[in-house]
């Protein structure tokens, strides 16, 4: 087999866990890369009005595992800010699914997350990440919240526990698996 | 004394080059199908004529290391290392693994991801 890559990527508000998750199951401690964008934008001192541009730095977490000689899973945790949408896209091209963590002290920072994969027809699951303390909702009423569909898995994890991080991603490649089009035979 | 010049003060002095003159205003790599997840490996060439900033990278990849891992160690953003990699390959310099570039649709990979999660 030819080496292979894989990715899963770890969405969700900013807090919420999502570089926790990928250093509780990951070989090496997480690492850290760059990305630069360069942004538009209109100085307010500048006399001549002429639009001036400012470049930023968007960190990305992530970890690996070895799955088998020829395959390794890489984890990616979405930058912190919701704006850089771009980023997402780069990271969801060619991912197994998305585990989306949820916050229990703030649901709606989760949405955009939720809606991302829900709109480009990406498997993922919501983790309801219990680091946070006792839960106040109920399943149904995180699902509400979330508007999650039927068939989207709902699991429970802290996210700073090796098994229960390990437990979230078998959910979602078995998710992904579910999905799958069936073969027809001719 | 312009006649002193030996030619060689560039490889004692180490380059202060922008990245962006270091691949010739390479903006995207040919190869689109490089992901930051997709793994590369050096093989078997003759390096010494490489810039140090390129050698830098291939020296990193005695054993399969992904772009991303490469960008983490070097402190070179994603982009950048997307098109010197981009170059390297394109130059003989290095292999690259399958990108995770498609949507997975390969049941017997994600079979085989399904039970290394669960070998965890």
């Amino acid at each position: 087999m030819k080496r292979t890559s894989v990715k899963i990527v770890v969405a969700g508000g900013f807090g919420t866990g999502k570089t926790t998750l990928v250093g509780s199951v990951s070989e090496i401690a997480p690492l850290t890369t760059e990305e630069l964008l360069t942004e538009a934008g209109v100085g307010v001192d500048d006399v001549t009005g002429v639009e001036s541009k400012t470049t930023t730095t968007v960190a990305l977490d992530f970890g690996r595992i070895t799955i088998s000689p020829d395959v390794v899973l890489y984890l990616f945790g979405t930058p912190g800010q919701d704006r850089f949408w771009f980023m997402w896209d780069e990271l969801a091209q060619g991912a197994i699914g998305a585990i989306v963590l949820v916050d229990t002290r703030r649901l709606d920072s989760s949405f955009p997350a939720v809606d991302y994969f829900e709109r480009r027809g990406i498997p993922f699951v919501a983790a309801v990440n219990r680091f946070f303390g006792e839960c106040p909702y109920t399943e149904e009423e995180i699902r509400g919240a979330l508007e999650l569909g039927a068939d989207v898995p709902l699991v429970w994890l802290d996210a700073r526990d090796r098994a229960s991080s390990k437990l979230a991603l078998v959910s979602l490649v078995r998710h992904a698996m579910a999905r799958l089009p069936v073969a027809r035979a001719h | 004394m312009i006649e002193d010049w030996d030619g060689d003060d560039e490889s004692e002095a180490g380059r202060f080059l922008p990245l962006y003159i270091l691949v010739n205003g390479r903006t995207t790599p040919r190869n689109s199908s490089l992901d930051l997840a997709t793994q590369v490996i050096a093989l078997a060439a003759d390096a010494t004529r490489l810039e140090p900033e390129y050698l830098q990278i291939l020296n990193r990849c005695g054993n399969w290391i992904s772009i991303a891992e490469i960008g983490a160690y070097l402190h070179i953003p994603l982009t950048i290392v997307k098109v010197m990699v981009d170059v390297l390959l394109e130059q003989g310099y290095l292999d690259s693994g399958s990108p995770a570039q498609q949507r997975v649709v390969d049941p017997a990979l994600l079979g085989a991801v399904l039970a290394g999660l669960e070998r965890l």
